[in-house]
């Protein structure tokens, strides 16, 4: 079963597109994250699933169903801020959460447990601090124990423990089975959750898929000798490599993770008379692959 | 709808602002009454003259007590129509509106709800105006009739219409200060239209003998509005002589249409747009 399936999503605001025919699937059981620089669009295509704002054209299903406000219900949703009653209280506000999704009320004291706010459960939401909110957002889609979350940058305007807590909370989930479709701009807590990945830039979906097929941390060897274009040329015939390019007065040989052979491409390089003046093996970045994609 | 209607009490049962608002219109009705009551009762009846001149008229008699009472509480609507502006206002602000449908409302339900809420305030509003009227009817000493009950029916139409547009102006603008402002000037721009349009009705009667009734209570505050006076209004009868035709079924009707159509508006606003 597809938890949600996008079919040519769109969305105009006046000249601007902020989402255009975006089109991909969350299997069950998933935690896929949606991937992109402020302003690609992430926000949107969740708040159209949300039915908080209106596509311009396209289509999409929760469930494998023409969404409606009960299949939202199955859903805990945390979106871009946490929106709570001001002058009610944590627990207040969340016996209006409980009613809307029609859970029972006993539920309250659990969420609030493991995002640690029992201690100021009856304070009002106005008295908290911007770490504290989110905790009460994060409460707030648990509520219930729904079988799929959707979670909107849910680290922001946390500590770094409070950040490993949730980091460790969703893994938690998804160990559980429940689908996790989350957005987020921070690559590491992408790669240290997420199974599939979605990427968007612009409103266009650049490419999607396995966390580990899209996001893969490739090895790259920088060479150097007197004639880089020679170098280059002889490189793009070495066996195994994914990409041979000029930077900065090197030759960047790109491979799958782990296959790089520094020993092998020196004396590659011997026999066909090139002698190298710079031989380097480092690891690609997440960051370098990511700007690579939206770039 | 009732279960809507029970979360909608859980987000208003514990505001501060919604308790003070309340108990203010609920002393004020009281407040505001007792002032016309006293003054009747102090001043105009207690001199011969006027007691005379006004036919021994006390408006808070059984029979008058209805209109004078459905007139006079008429004032102080204005304070509901300040709670829903925040309530419905809030919503907004909190982007709680958001998280409502998230949770799983539909924008429907977000919309009923708040129309029910308005509906469920005129109610109230109503019941304190019987029991206002009943409470001051029984210390005059006359004994007690249902004649001109309909003042309390029309003192609904004009609460409802009121409570109405105070909604459709906060999900029309979503802010608070900004909703409240633009109410105080439509409701002042109305009145002033409703004055021209008095005269223009009297002109065309006088010039042409046409009595199309007072086409200021053709508006949508007025409408509910013009079905209401203080017992012996002079200005009324003055106006009642020179427009004799009888037009309260088609001011009700306006006024009912009003109300249909703001809710409309109100409904298509929230289900069109983004939140």
């Amino acid at each position: 079963m597809e938890i949600l399936n996008l079919d040519r999503l769109s969305k105009n605001y006046g000249k601007i597109q902020a989402l255009n025919q975006v089109s991909f699937s969350v299997p069950k059981g998933s935690v896929f994250g949606i991937l992109g620089p402020n302003g690609s669009g992430k926000t949107t295509l969740l708040g159209i699933i949300m039915d908080i704002l209106k596509s311009s054209g396209g289509s999409f299903t929760l469930f494998d169903e023409v969404p409606t406000e009960k299949t939202r219900q199955r859903i805990g949703t945390l979106l871009e801020t946490p929106n709570f009653y001001h002058y009610l209280s944590a627990v207040q506000n969340l016996k209006i959460v409980a009613a809307i999704k029609q859970k029972d009320e006993s539920d309250i004291e659990r969420v609030l447990e493991i995002v640690n706010l029992i201690q100021r459960k009856d304070s009002a939401f106005s008295t908290y601090s911007l770490g504290m909110k989110q905790r009460l957002a994060i409460a707030a889609a648990l509520l219930g124990n729904p079988e799929v979350l959707v979670l909107d940058e849910p680290t922001n305007g946390l500590d770094p423990v409070g950040i490993a807590e949730i980091r460790a909370l969703i893994m938690k989930l998804a160990n559980e089975g429940k689908t996790i479709i989350m957005a987020s701009h921070m690559l590491d807590e992408v790669e240290k959750v997420c199974t599939h990945v979605a990427i968007l830039k612009y409103g266009q979906l650049i490419t999607h898929g396995d966390v580990n097929e899209i996001l893969v941390n490739e090895d790259v060897v920088e060479v150097s000798s007197n004639n880089l274009e020679q170098l280059k040329k002889i490189l793009i015939q070495f066996p195994g490599n994914v990409n041979v390019y000029l930077k900065e007065n090197t030759v960047q040989v790109n491979f799958q993770p782990g296959t790089a052979n520094l020993e092998e491409i020196n004396k590659y390089c011997f026999e066909r008379s090139v002698v190298l003046s710079h031989l380097q093996l480092k690891k690609k970045s997440l960051e370098s692959k990511f700007l690579e994609l939206t770039n | 709808m009732l279960d809507l209607l029970k979360i909608e009490w859980l987000k208003i049962k514990n505001y501060k602002v919604f308790i003070i608002i309340s108990l203010f219109f609920i002393i004020g009705v009281f407040v505001t009454n007792y002032i016309v009551y006293s003054v009747f009762d102090n001043i105009i009846n207690k001199s011969e003259v006027t007691h005379v001149l006004l036919n021994k008229f006390n408006p808070y008699d059984f029979n008058f007590v209805w209109q004078t009472v459905s007139y006079t509480s008429g004032f102080i609507l204005i304070l509901p129509v300040l709670l829903l502006i925040i309530l419905v206002t809030n919503e907004f602000a909190f982007k709680t509106s958001r998280q409502n449908i998230i949770d799983g409302w539909s924008r429907l339900q977000f919309v009923n709800v708040k129309i029910m809420l308005a509906l469920i305030v005129s109610v109230i509003s109503t019941l304190l105006v019987i029991i206002t009227a009943l409470v001051f009817a029984y210390t005059t000493g006359t004994h007690f009739s249902t004649d001109g009950f309909s003042h309390v029916g029309y003192f609904f139409l004009k609460s409802f219409s009121y409570n109405l547009i105070a909604i459709f102006i906060s999900v029309l603008l979503r802010r608070t200060g900004f909703a409240i402002g633009i109410f105080f000037i439509y409701m002042g721009t109305e009145n002033i239209i409703a004055q021209l349009l008095d005269v223009l009705s009297i002109k065309i009667r006088l010039n042409t003998g046409v009595d199309l009734g007072s086409m200021g209570d053709y508006l949508p505050m007025n409408a509910s509005d013009g079905l209401l006076s203080f017992p012996r209004n002079p200005l009324k009868s003055m106006t009642s002589a020179i427009l004799p035709t009888d037009y309260t079924s088609l001011v009700i009707c306006i006024a009912i249409f009003y109300m249909i159509l703001f809710y409309w508006m109100c409904r298509r606003n929230i289900l069109k747009k983004d939140l």
